[in-house]
């Protein structure tokens, strides 16, 4: 898989400014980050990181103002923390992100969009932002929809290897299950497909192979189901209890 | 008696009515008091209303209004609460609320996920329609004020605890802190005192001791942390009429992040259920996310309070009952509550009047149940659906970009926008509803298939 030109553009230590303490706390340590730069660096082979960075560097200059103003502002506020040490906030760049959407001209594979790189792309923005959330701007506001990308991209992407896998299992299984059942007791397979507690197996296998497909799944359905009625237990309890009745039939 | 007069006056085509007219009907509205027994001496009922909220004076306002000797107890007469202050349209209506009291209308909001993709809604709003801001401290006080002019009198002081009765009928025992009416910030140290009523309605919110007098269990609930950030006026003009929710893991793992206007700056806030010490991470990240708008601004406030999460396991016993936040009618995945707890406040006191017959007769604990029954009943479809959202749309990061993308389309919009402003869930077009479970699914299956992908992913 291609690696994005996306690079990281972390604000320089320009901020000496003591940083909102708030910033530091969802910050994820820093060799993570500079493996990250790393990685990146060295498979970045189109353009130059080093560029695109001393642009950026004229960005954090006004932000750091405006940050200040907010520091200050916020410094009576807070309590507890002491300032630590100033770090830099990478903020997500992509050279295919224009204007808060994917420009699908960039995704060109031969003449039709390349929907997996898409999807690719924006797993990677998704995650950027999960690790190092930003700040929203109204200016750029971000109006991707993953419903741009054509529902047989999903299937064939997620859906098909799958079901692939599913379809495999269950025809091994069936095969063997019917040899089992022929040689125990001489029912051919017409003969089992006829059989109504056959046929109720089969039902049972299929709901049970789409339900069921990891150990966990069998935990998570049972909690599924209490949590589908807690909270109507949680309102009818003050009518579990009344000893004098109720006008409540 | 004006129907009498009437009886005369009226053609012979209309429907005749007896001499005591009045009379009938009001045995009509009775029947089902028409067992307990008339109070003595021709006294009234009377009812200690304790709390002075919105449930608290719209119950005693009801009360009083209904006849019934009524006393409300507030411990602090300028309590500013820590709340979002939204109220539905059908508030306004149904209260009839003054439009002054509304500081500002929202009608644009603009939901933001956690990859910051952004959503505007309100395109389907009427003119006419909006999301009405108030100041808690200014709503209170009205509500308070509109009871006392219909009858109730509003005491200024610290419910301790009550008394249940010795016998049947008897009647209950309210202790409370009297404070001063010349200084009315809630100082303690007042003085004892304690008086005799019929019925008891628990109005004193989340950490109600009425509801701990009378057992009524617990309730789990969410820490709501909110800031008010005085923010320069060209930054106000951006939340003129509009309100902001960040979802995400970082701004909260159970609940969102808001931005909201109110008279003259904004209160930016989170709550959570589950991890309720992490609440000033979250906050911070809430800060964080509004960062480029609230920039410059000043904190001038910094308020918390729980929130409940679901209704106490008894809401009734004996001749007390409970509503509003007491009982833990705020709904979930919007957290909403003032609209629930001046209606629950309501429709308790009207249950009370009708059961007393107006005040002549005793109630019981039965009467009372109707007034469950009935907002049960009223309101038990709003609620439910609220949960199911929230149980399906704040479960992940994947579910609340789900959520966000939902939020796009204009049908989504106009449901939602009609239960919350008229309180209905209104059940739409068949085919659209078919074209909507679709589009959720479908959003569902994109995210969690993306959430997969990124799992994959080292930045």
């Amino acid at each position: 898989m291609a690696m994005a030109t996306s690079t990281f553009s972390p604000r320089p230590a320009t901020l000496n400014k003591p940083l909102r303490a708030g910033i530091q706390l969802h910050l994820i340590p820093f060799p993570h980050l500079r493996a990250g730069r790393l990685v990146c660096a060295t498979a970045a082979g189109e353009a130059p990181p080093v560029e695109v960075e001393q642009r950026d560097e004229a960005e954090p200059a006004p932000a750091a103002a405006s940050n200040g103003a907010a520091v200050k502002a916020e410094a009576p506020a807070a309590k507890t923390e002491p300032p630590p040490a100033p770090a830099p906030v990478p903020a997500f760049r992509d050279d295919r992100w224009v204007n808060g959407t994917w420009d699908l001209t960039k995704f060109d594979k031969g003449g039709v969009v390349d929907w997996d790189a898409v999807i690719d792309a924006e797993a990677r923005r998704r995650k950027w932002l999960e690790d190092y959330p930003e700040a929203t701007n109204t200016d750029e506001a971000v109006v991707f929809d993953t419903s741009i990308i054509p529902w047989w991209a999903w299937m064939k992407r997620f859906h098909l290897p799958e079901a692939e896998k599913l379809n495999g299992r269950a025809a091994m299984v069936g095969f063997f299950m019917a040899y089992f059942v022929d040689s125990l007791t001489g029912v051919g397979l017409v003969d089992q497909m006829g059989n109504f507690f056959c046929k109720t197996l089969l039902f049972v296998a299929v709901a049970g192979v789409l339900l069921i497909r990891k150990n966990e799944d069998i935990e998570s359905l049972k909690k599924l189901i209490d949590e589908t009625t807690f909270y109507d237990k949680q309102w009818q309890a003050t009518w579990q209890d009344d000893s004098t009745a109720g006008p409540k039939n | 008696m004006t129907s009498l007069s009437s009886a005369v006056a009226l053609p012979s085509s209309c429907r005749a009515r007896p001499a005591g007219g009045s009379r009938r009907a009001r045995m009509v509205v009775t029947r089902a008091a028409a067992s307990s027994p008339k109070l003595p001496n021709g006294r009234r009922l009377r009812v200690a209303v304790v709390g002075g909220g919105p449930a608290g004076g719209a119950a005693a306002e009801a009360l009083a209004k209904g006849g019934v000797e009524t006393v409300l107890i507030e411990r602090k007469m300028d309590n500013c609460k820590p709340c979002g202050g939204a109220i539905p349209l059908c508030m306004v209506s149904e209260f009839d609320l003054p439009l002054d009291l509304v500081d500002r209308k929202v009608r644009k909001m603009k939901m933001i996920s956690p990859s910051n993709v952004a959503v505007d809604i309100g395109r389907t709003l009427a003119p006419h329609e909006y999301i009405g801001m108030v100041r808690r401290e200014v709503l209170d006080a009205y509500l308070r004020s509109r009871a006392q002019s219909a009858g109730a009198e509003v005491v200024n002081g610290l419910f301790l605890r009550y008394e249940a009765p010795k016998e049947p009928n008897g009647s209950y025992v309210v202790h409370y802190n009297h404070y001063d009416s010349s200084s009315s910030n809630g100082k303690i140290g007042g003085e004892k005192r304690s008086f005799e009523v019929d019925a008891i309605v628990g109005a004193d919110g989340a950490n109600s001791r009425v509801a701990k007098d009378m057992g009524a269990g617990d309730y789990e609930y969410a820490i709501a942390f909110q800031e008010r950030v005085k923010i320069p006026d060209d930054r106000m003009v951006y939340y003129e009429e509009r309100a902001e929710m960040y979802v995400g893991d970082d701004v909260s793992p159970d609940f969102y992040g808001w931005v909201f206007p109110k008279c003259d700056h904004v209160a930016v806030g989170t709550g959570t259920v589950t991890h309720k010490a992490d609440i000033k991470k979250f906050q911070a990240a809430t800060r964080l996310r509004a960062k480029d708008k609230i920039e410059g601004g000043k904190i001038i406030r910094v308020e918390a309070h729980p929130i409940p999460e679901h209704p106490r396991p008894k809401r009734v016993f004996g001749r007390v009952t409970l509503v509003g936040d007491a009982a833990g009618y705020v709904t979930k995945c919007s957290g909403e509550g003032i609209y629930f707890a001046a209606k629950s406040g309501r429709m308790c006191a009207e249950a009370i009047v009708a059961g007393s017959a107006n005040g002549t007769r005793m109630v019981e604990e039965s009467d009372l149940r109707k007034y469950l029954a009935e907002f049960d009943r009223l309101y038990w479809p709003t609620y439910k659906v609220l949960d199911i959202l929230q149980k399906v749309f704040y479960r992940s990061n994947a579910a609340r970009e789900a959520f966000v993308e939902m939020c796009a389309d204009d049908y989504v919009q106009k449901m939602t926008f009609d239960s919350y402003l008229y309180k209905r869930v209104v059940p739409g077009n068949p085919l659209d509803d078919i074209k909507l479970a679709v589009n959720t699914i479908g959003s569902l299956v994109r995210a969690t298939a993306l959430r997969r992908e990124m799992e994959k992913v080292t930045l």
